[in-house]
């Protein structure tokens, strides 16, 4: 009989970084079942020997392993973990590998930002007959995830956050040049109720605090004269075009510069039709939350995309010209790079530790559409619902996860998020790993297929043994 | 005697918080530190933020954990074994708690103590929870307490109330709980000082300009059950649970387990009515399958079901936390005001 499952270890438990005498790693080795498996075989029949210290987890193909699968075996408490997998060529089922190349040179970035160890986590190529491969693979495995000790929790050691962003020298818009694009967006939208080409718009209109614009939806020309256009206008109304059906007519949206990304990740994923969205495009001059431009205006010139059916724009000469600023999420990222891995997982530990599990990011991100996510899924169950520093650090590396190379950067999560975690800068980490790995940036042609579900022969793969 | 409570200097309270650490309870208060300002245990006075504004989240956490977990289980040879987990026995002081909060506290015992059966786990946690409120410095655009018959100096659910007197401030026991954590050594405060500090509290109060909640709130909104208004508001709403877990007397939760056949615990988690999970039946139905059904539920559950008297005339403490941290912009007290007035349509988009 089994005992039970211990109580999870918490910071006051971690243990000496010095390993204890005797001790040997836990490497948890996810292989594919047509080469790896077959090559360890070899390896044994032909009475090679090699450290005992793996775990063999035989699965169909490298392209069926999912990172999650990763996430939980560090969260069960694996020193190390290797993934492998056919060559490029050898795939049983053609482009498995090929896929998971991809998604484990992008997860593998990730691990990385949230400070695990690089020592930790491998991924090699060895086929059915490289018995003497798989047998240096392990050794170089192991003696890696040996140097780089037990897997233990975070001990609350030295963390650093990134600095506060830089001042900006842009300054809002004037209100008489918020006021004339106001008008005209009204205009606009009164017109395609009038004509019936739309039978709603989605726009903004006052709330009940201060300075806040809240999402409207107006069906009624008359109803056009409570949309608003100011510096608050945060909200990615694109969350909200999935679900809302415009019957006869199309359905209208107000949307900025980064409102049209999301868009176009929709379409992308077939998740709006075209010919049935009229896009009300308003150029903007960022938005601000108190005396704060949001980060992703910084480095935005607001103009709007050739995407949109109507562009509601100054007439002539502009009062002020937007000025394009570095984007302060890549000095944050920047920074967090610089600390040592122990000193980023403290870090991003703190920031998991705050979260509540309300699922805002989820909610109000418009590429977060699946009808049941993988967080609500429990047989079995990938991720804890547990509201602790296991279950927010397992939602929190997904939920990045599942959005890499989809992500535009709205952050619309960070905004949300109640807790304040820097989702922004794990989205945006992602997003440049993609860009530079595959260059891709999401959201800029609906007729590109997302990075992750796809490849090419030649990409890089220097991170495979 | 006891009303006329004590005067300390804001060094009297540095020594008073670090006096009740060494005498070996848990003090918890609102801290500043990376992200939001939320109550965590202090390690001494010095980290304890008294400043104006409320916290981020309600200090409910510290009653009713974000997670817990309810017994251990274990299946031996001879059967299942199960084990219950330890009590709580260390004593807790909630410092600087803000009254809304604190009558928050008073609904969740509502629903952990006055049922027909308590919960151990909680009702350890309370009897070894003293609450020392602070009155409010300043009121935000989202506060409406007084709108629901609370008070930026109401002593619900108060072992002892705190008022700010310039930069020192005057405290005073309201129970013998709170009287317990007094010194014999402070100054007495005098009457006039108290009047002087009770104005400046009222001046906090009058700056809530919300409408009050009708008495009668409850049956209305039950009469207004398919009201269009639910549909009109919801539409906007996203169903995460901002809303519900920053509440200081929202009390739901789900029950999972974790492990296998062999052994694992049962945990308890915090859930909302807003996920559309909440009802969904196994059979794949749900009873509140869109959002407006669900939006509805919360705004009742706050305003008309399970009131324990007819005293009191909502769930809801009108702190404002789900007005300011929604993602959609809703606004409960907009929504049911307007509801129960018989207003047709919502706020602005009406």
């Amino acid at each position: 009989m089994r005992e039970p499952l211990p109580e999870r270890p918490t910071a006051s438990d971690a243990g000496p970084a010095a390993p204890q005498p005797g001790w040997q790693p836990n490497v948890v080795a996810m292989v594919c079942r047509w080469c790896t498996y077959a090559g360890a075989d070899l390896a044994g029949t032909s009475r090679l020997t090699y450290p005992a210290a793996v775990r063999l987890l035989r699965f169909p193909c490298t392209g069926r392993m999912n990172p999650m699968f990763v996430v939980k075996a560090f969260e069960q408490g694996a020193d190390g973990v290797l993934v492998s997998g056919c060559h490029p060529g050898d795939c049983h089922y053609v482009q498995g590998n090929l896929h998971a190349r991809r998604r484990f040179a992008t997860f593998k970035a990730l691990m990385e930002f949230v400070g695990v160890d690089p020592r930790r986590l491998h991924f090699s190529w060895v086929s059915a007959s490289e018995g003497t491969k798989w047998v240096r693979v392990v050794e170089q495995v192991t003696a890696a995830v040996r140097e780089a000790g037990p897997a233990r929790p975070p001990a609350g050691g030295p963390d650093s956050a990134p600095p506060a962003d830089a001042e900006t020298a842009r300054r809002p818009a004037s209100a008489e040049e918020l006021q004339a694009l106001a008008e005209r967006l009204r205009r606009v939208a009164g017109e395609l109720l009038e004509q019936q080409t739309a039978s709603i718009v989605l726009g903004y209109t006052r709330g009940t605090l201060p300075d806040r614009a809240v999402p409207g939806f107006i069906t009624r020309p008359e109803q056009a004269q409570q949309l608003v256009w100011d510096s608050g206008c945060h909200h990615n109304l694109s969350v909200y075009l999935p679900r809302t059906r415009g019957g006869e007519g199309k359905v209208a949206a107000v949307v900025k510069r980064c409102d049209v990304a999301t868009v176009v990740g929709l379409l992308q994923e077939r998740q709006l039709r075209r010919d049935e969205l009229h896009l009300i495009g308003v150029q903007c001059d960022g938005v601000w939350e108190g005396d704060r431009l949001a980060a992703r205006c910084r480095a935005c010139d607001g103009t709007v995309p050739a995407l949109c059916d109507v562009a509601v724009a100054a007439e002539g000469a502009r009062a002020q010209q937007v000025a394009v600023e570095p984007d302060p999420r890549d000095a944050a990222i920047a920074h967090l790079e610089t600390l040592s891995p122990d000193a980023r997982r403290e870090y991003w530990q703190g920031e998991f530790e705050r979260c509540i599990r309300c699922y805002a990011c989820r909610a109000v991100c418009p590429l977060c559409y699946c009808e049941t996510c993988i967080a609500e899924k429990h047989r079995p169950q990938w991720i804890s619902p547990a509201i602790d520093a296991t279950g927010n650090t397992a939602w929190n590396l997904v939920r990045a996860f599942h959005l890499a190379g989809r992500c535009t950067g709205c952050d619309a999560c960070a905004r949300a998020c109640p807790a304040e975690i820097r989702l922004d800068l794990l989205n945006r980490k992602l997003a440049r790993v993609v860009e530079d790995r595959f260059d891709y940036r999401p959201g800029t042609d609906p007729a590109q297929a997302p990075p992750l579900t796809e490849f090419r022969d030649d990409d890089a793969e220097e991170f495979i043994l | 005697m006891e009303q006329r409570g004590w005067r300390l200097s804001a060094e009297d309270v540095r020594t008073w918080v670090d006096r009740l650490i060494a005498e070996g309870r848990e003090v918890i208060a609102p801290v500043e530190g990376r992200g939001p300002r939320v109550f965590r245990p202090l390690g001494c006075a010095a980290e304890a933020c008294l400043d104006p504004g409320k916290t981020r989240w309600s200090p409910k956490e510290f009653l009713f954990p974000r997670t817990e977990t309810l017994y251990h289980y274990r299946l031996r040879a001879d059967g299942p074994e199960l084990h219950d987990p330890p009590l709580a026995e260390r004593e807790r002081v909630l410092f600087g708690v803000r009254p809304c909060d604190a009558a928050g506290l008073v609904r969740l015992d509502e629903v952990f103590l006055d049922g027909p059966v308590q919960d151990p786990l909680y009702a350890r946690r309370r009897e070894l929870t003293t609450v020392v409120a602070l009155a409010c410095q300043e009121a935000g655009p989202e506060c409406f307490c007084t709108a629901v018959g609370g008070s930026p100096m109401g002593t619900e659910g108060v072992d002892v109330l705190v008022l700010p007197f310039g930069a020192d401030w005057l405290v005073r026991a309201v129970t013998d709980k709170g009287r317990a954590l007094a010194a014999e050594s402070w100054t007495r405060a005098h009457a006039g000082q108290w009047s002087l500090a009770a104005d400046q509290v009222r001046r906090v109060e009058q700056r809530i300009a919300r409408a009050p909640v009708a008495g009668d709130v409850a049956a209305v909104l039950e009469r207004r059950f398919e009201d269009p208004v639910w549909q009109e508001t919801a539409r906007r709403c996203v169903s995460c649970s901002i809303c519900a877990y920053v509440c200081p007397s929202c009390s739901c939760f789900d029950v999972h387990h974790e492990g296998d056949a062999w052994g694992g615990r049962e945990i308890r988690c915090w859930d909302a009515c807003t996920f559309p999970l909440f009802t969904r039946h196994a059979s794949g139905h749900n009873p509140r399958g869109g959002s407006a059904a669900r939006y509805r539920q919360r705004a009742l559950h706050k305003f008309a079901y399970l009131l324990p008297d007819a005293e009191r005339t909502t769930r809801c403490v009108g702190c404002g936390r789900c007005i300011a941290l929604c993602p959609a912009g809703i606004d409960i007290h907009d929504t049911v005001t307007r509801t129960a007035a018989g207003a047709e349509g919502e706020g602005a988009d009406a």
